[in-house]
């Protein structure tokens, strides 16, 4: 019985998980044409994105700025010379990469 | 045979069909991957038949309402200054309608987008009543969900308990028609499908129906609220679905004359492929 019990809530703790994963991470950047960038993220269950790491690496993947996303969801950088990437890391599999090029005003 | 000539002529002239007035406030696409610039169209119509187009009286309202995730503020952003008026051409007429070209800034975060028109008053001549339909049309941007589930606060409003702009064909679209912020039991809506969508570029519908109606209760199908004030219908085809709540308004007179003011919303369906 006892094993029974353990394994329900093992089932549970496994279903709970993988609810929690269920949602989509989901990331927008425009270039405020001013020289900063500004990154608006969140998750595709409205859920908010504050706290979630964001990094802008160069085109050889050194890491030119690291902050992370503010209370409102989002994250303003001055704009780097040449190309970059803005990448929103929320966690394994909840990485989301945008190309600079593809930030337009 | 006179006798039976005029009846046969009192009974085409007394059936000829009540399609319903439909607010149009439309874009092509309402489930975007990024913001974009908007060209919306504001029409007065009957968008099963794409019949006779009505002289929308002047525009009294167009905004709109925009939440990026749940736990964001609503904001309010008056689109009267994009506001232009065009002419309309149905099957049968043209008629006085507006459009909105919207730059990208208005739609340019994530998140939904409730547009909303506050047409003034129409007078329908054949019935001597005032029309006012009063409209929401529910854009997303990027997939973070927003404010599409909430009320507006409009005198009267259909909040939907379906996402407007993701709807797969052969579901079922839900909704709560609420006046001056309470739900209406009983309520009658109006159900219509944009049978000649409009031709992209042009102030016009497409010629060819999608589909025929095999009686005329099919142009525009009728339901009825529930006691909580709630409705439901299905979904058997992609494409535009308006749906209007008669009446449901506080206002019934304008200029001494009977007002129906209406509650309009859109929702669009696609195909599963």
């Amino acid at each position: 019985m006892r094993k029974l019990i353990t394994l329900t809530l093992l089932a549970g703790f496994v279903f709970a998980a993988s609810v929690a994963f269920a949602h989509t991470p989901l990331c927008s950047c425009f270039d405020n044409g001013d020289g900063t960038v500004l990154c608006e993220g969140g998750f595709s269950d409205g859920s908010s994105a504050a706290g979630v790491k964001m990094y802008v690496k160069d085109s050889s993947g050194n890491v030119l700025l690291e902050g992370q996303m503010s209370e409102n969801s989002d994250f303003e950088f001055d704009k780097p010379e040449g190309d970059y990437t803005v990448y929103f890391d929320a966690g394994e599999g909840h990485v989301i990469e945008i190309p600079g090029s593809k930030i337009v005003e | 045979m006179k006798r039976i000539i005029l009846a046969l002529c009192l009974t085409l002239l007394t059936a000829v069909p009540a399609f319903a007035h439909f607010q149009m406030v439309y874009t092509p696409e309402i489930a975007l991957d990024e913001g974009t610039d908007l060209n919306m169209k504001l029409v007065f119509t009957h968008p099963f038949e794409a019949g006779h187009t009505m002289d929308m009286a002047p525009l009294q309202e167009f905004y709109v309402i925009s939440q990026r995730g749940e736990a964001a503020e609503p904001k309010k952003t008056d689109l009267m200054e994009y506001v232009e008026k065009i002419t309309w051409t149905s099957l049968t007429n043209s008629g006085a309608a507006y459009e909105a070209k919207l730059p990208r800034k208005v739609v340019r975060s994530m998140g939904d987008y409730v547009f909303v028109a506050v047409p003034g008053p129409y007078y329908e001549e054949e019935e001597e009543i005032y029309i006012q339909q009063i409209t929401k049309t529910v854009l997303n941007v990027g997939g973070l969900p927003g404010n599409w589930a909430d009320p507006v606060g409009l005198p009267t409003e259909i909040v939907p308990l379906d996402k407007p702009y993701a709807n797969w064909t052969g579901g079922v679209f839900r909704g709560v028609v609420l006046s001056e912020g309470k739900p209406v039991a009983n309520a009658d809506l109006e159900v219509e499908f944009m049978n000649h969508p409009p031709v992209e570029g042009k102030n016009e519908f497409q010629k060819e129906a999608i589909a025929e109606a095999p009686h005329d209760a099919f142009v525009t199908m009728g339901i009825k609220t529930n006691d909580r004030g709630e409705f439901t219908v299905g979904i058997p085809h992609a494409g535009w679905w308006g749906l209007c709540a008669l009446g449901t308004g506080p206002q019934t007179e304008h200029e001494g004359k009977e007002l129906s003011q209406d509650a309009v919303l859109w929702f669009k369906a696609v195909d599963m492929k």
